[in-house]
């Protein structure tokens, strides 16, 4: 289901980026502070919540099913207490929430959020990879992050699909040119990379999600070629 | 004339770049530690020192081949005395000391008193010649007159000179010179008891023909023996006032051997963590590669793993002990300097031009980054630095304190969020990719003159069989990307191969790469 909504939970510099960085990809970003010196010292709109439990007023003028939750409250305590709190109320909501280290990233996704992002974690990995791998981490970093010709999509098999039911390996993936098929998804979930001996034997089915990385033309024509589209489905975020 | 021409020559050997290099390289090989070659000179002194000594014992109830004796007698003390003089040359500089005092007295309009010159010469150099290290090496040549018996036995001077080349010795020395007065102490106290005691029990045995102490002499020995709690018992009192002394002596002695102990133990458990840090800056400074990290806290930790996991050599150095206590525990070499202080880095000898791979400033606080930062670029200007920005309004002063790259961690999780709820799923797989614990990895292989020579172009690298994906090659000269590449296009030296693979198969690849002979 389409994601209209994003509820921010925590007015801090953290909030800040998640909001300059997803304002675009919905229709209403709502923010909320357990401080009243937040509502009043913010240019934006800010509301009060508190982690009594009482979610009635939200529940009254959002749509959970539609919305995705940012846990982004620096206290590691409140922030599970509030992740356990909206996933005890809430079973379709996603929950994405930020970790301060693994520990917490730990109780946070035992807590019931759907993806934890640990702040330490990442922020060594990624330091760590700028200093041994300087070429592949700004490749990466441009993939991903940056607004570069070179994409990553992911593409799912649909009925209609040219590779369904053919073997993984014997696709002669040379014909579609510029695009690398990096790994496949399977429908239990689990993605395996395309050289895997696992993926060799694979039979893509319906549904199965190929991991595609090449530009943007390239990538709209393969979908084109396979009558497959880029797909989202926010429930893979439990592999 | 005399005195002009001392002048010239003075002047020429302090001038003289060949002089001086070849004073710097005697200085070098017999003084500075960090010099590769010193380690050499000093186990060859060793070997001689420890070959002497075995000549001097076999000698004592075997006849010693002839040769041997000459080798042990002539050039051993010949190695010895050549030296002593090297020693003695590169101790001061006679030239410096000539010319210092020739500007000076030029500067005041007098004429120059090389009379003055010279006395500060033999002062310098006398007050080397009496130092207790260059004394023993005076004695060790003694033995070079072997024909007077007595000198032979200055070859055990020779066991001495060991303190100059073995490390863990001088320790012991600076160790044991830190209680210089409490031994002294402890000395005075010693001779006392054994003066006192040695006169009594002279005084109450002497005259008692059933005694066996009948010199004074043998009272000093009986003390000597008493008071160190050796006791033989060749030599005991046989009155009652004399086996009285020997109790007081007995106590004192007690006394004495605990005190003595306790100093012991006490210096080196005082010294034992300086100990340590000189032996951990050696290592440092014997280190070809490291990263410097300053600030050792949460995400210090995490890089500082991360990195030492993939097979660097990390340094941490932190202004506050606890912090470096924890790094300790970690496994971490890690120094209580503060990152901040020049000094810190002139003690640690750390080269940052040839050791340092990169300078990480981690601390969670920008005012300690910005100040460590700028510490280290006023040192050197080249050396690569990467810090943590956790205020974005600083972000300025870190590029002005001239820090090369900066990470954001609040930045890196807006954008990080943007890329999740979009592309969940290949945003997992490109963080596996990244992950360390993963067994698919990107990696980055080098272009070398041996690749560009086998596999002229991208398509004869035949990646594929070894089921490496080929994601694109960096071309270095152009800093430029080419993603999936066509087969046709040209590899050159320092390009770099960026591919995804299981690590194991990418391992085979680039040792493929390297091995395979031409046209084979």
């Amino acid at each position: 289901m389409v994601k209209t909504t994003a509820l921010i939970f925590g007015h801090n510099k953290y909030a800040d980026e998640i909001v300059a960085n997803v304002k675009d990809k919905y229709e209403q970003i709502r923010i909320f502070s357990l401080h009243e010196d937040d509502v009043q010292a913010s240019e934006t709109k800010i509301e009060i919540f508190d982690l009594s439990d009482k979610w009635t007023e939200l529940t009254k003028n959002v749509d959970i099913s539609k919305s995705m939750a940012f846990c982004v409250l620096e206290d590691t305590a409140e922030n599970i207490f509030l992740t356990i709190s909206l996933r005890a109320n809430f079973k379709e909501l996603t929950i994405i929430a930020v970790a301060s280290n693994s520990e917490s990233a730990n109780k946070l996704t035992m807590a019931g959020a759907n993806k934890v992002i640990p702040l330490v974690e990442t922020t060594s990995d990624i330091i760590a990879n700028m200093l041994e791998k300087p070429i592949s981490s700004k490749i990466l970093h441009s993939i991903l992050y940056e607004e570069s010709a070179l994409k990553i999509a992911q593409i799912k098999i649909n009925k209609e699909s040219h590779f369904k039911d053919e073997q993984l390996t014997s696709i002669d993936w040379t014909r579609y040119n510029g695009i690398i098929v990096l790994s496949v998804m399977h429908e239990d979930m689990k993605s395996e990379f395309i050289y895997s001996s696992k993926a060799k034997h694979h039979v893509i089915r319906e549904g199965d999600i190929l991991i595609v990385v090449g530009y943007e033309t390239d990538i709209a024509e393969f979908e084109k070629k396979i009558g497959s589209n880029r797909y989202v489905n926010w429930s893979h975020w439990g592999w | 004339m005399l005195k002009r021409w001392i002048l010239d020559f003075a002047y020429f050997l302090d001038t003289s770049k060949s002089y001086q290099k070849r004073k710097r390289f005697f200085s070098n090989i017999l003084e500075n530690n960090k010099n590769k070659y010193k380690k050499y000179i000093d186990i060859f002194m060793v070997i001689l020192i420890f070959i002497s000594v075995a000549v001097l014992i076999r000698e004592v109830k075997h006849h010693v081949n002839d040769e041997l004796m000459f080798f042990s007698n002539y050039i051993i003390s010949f190695i010895f005395f050549i030296e002593y003089i090297l020693r003695l040359w590169i101790n001061s500089s006679v030239s410096k000391i000539i010319v210092a005092r020739a500007e000076h007295d030029t500067f005041l309009h007098r004429e120059v008193n090389l009379l003055k010159a010279f006395k500060q010469v033999l002062k310098v150099k006398f007050a080397y010649i009496l130092s207790p290290q260059a004394l023993i090496d005076l004695f060790a040549i003694l033995p070079f007159f072997h024909e007077l018996r007595l000198l032979r036995m200055f070859i055990l001077f020779r066991v001495f000179k060991l303190f100059r080349y073995a490390k863990s010795f001088q320790t012991l020395a600076s160790v044991l010179g830190t209680k210089k007065f409490e031994f002294l102490t402890l000395g005075i106290f010693a001779a006392i008891v054994i003066f006192i005691s040695s006169v009594l029990i002279y005084v109450m045995e002497g005259n008692n023909p059933a005694s066996p102490i009948n010199t004074l002499f043998e009272a000093v020995y009986w003390s000597i023996v008493t008071i160190s709690t050796v006791g033989y018992g060749d030599m005991v009192p046989v009155t009652h006032e004399g086996r009285f002394v020997a109790l007081l002596v007995i106590m004192a002695g007690i006394s004495v051997l605990a005190f003595t102990t306790s100093l012991f133990v006490s210096a080196f458990t005082e010294k034992l963590d300086e100990i340590r840090e000189i032996k951990i800056i050696e290592d440092v400074s014997k280190l070809k590669k490291f990263y410097l990290v300053c600030g050792y806290e949460s995400v210090s930790r995490e890089v500082a793993r991360k990195l030492s996991s993939s097979g660097n050599n990390v340094i941490i150095i932190d202004e506050n002990l606890q912090r470096i206590e924890r790094a300790k525990k970690d496994g971490f070499t890690a120094l209580n300097y503060n990152p901040g202080r020049v000094e810190s880095y002139e003690n640690l000898n750390i080269d940052m031009k040839k050791q340092v791979k990169a300078v990480l400033c981690l601390r969670e606080d920008d005012i300690e980054n910005v100040y460590a930062a700028l510490t280290i670029r006023s040192i050197n200007k080249d050396v690569f630095i990467l810090s943590l920005l956790i205020n974005d309004s600083n972000r300025q002063k870190l590029d002005f304190a001239g820090i090369n790259t900066v990470v954001y961690p609040q930045e890196l999780i807006g954008l990080i969020t943007k890329e999740l709820i979009g592309k969940p799923v290949a945003f997992e797989v490109i963080h596996e990719l990244r992950s360390e614990n993963a067994d698919v990895k990107i990696d980055e292989l080098g272009v070398t003159q041996r690749i560009v020579d086998n596999f002229p172009t991208v398509g004869e690298l035949g990646n594929k069989e070894f089921r490496v994906v080929l994601l694109g090659v960096y071309k270095h000269k152009r800093d430029r990307f080419y993603f999936n590449p066509i087969d046709d296009t040209l590899l050159e030296i320092g390009d770099y191969l960026l591919v995804v693979g299981y690590q194991i198969f990418i391992l085979e690849f680039e040792k493929y790469l390297h091995t395979k002979v031409k046209n084979g």
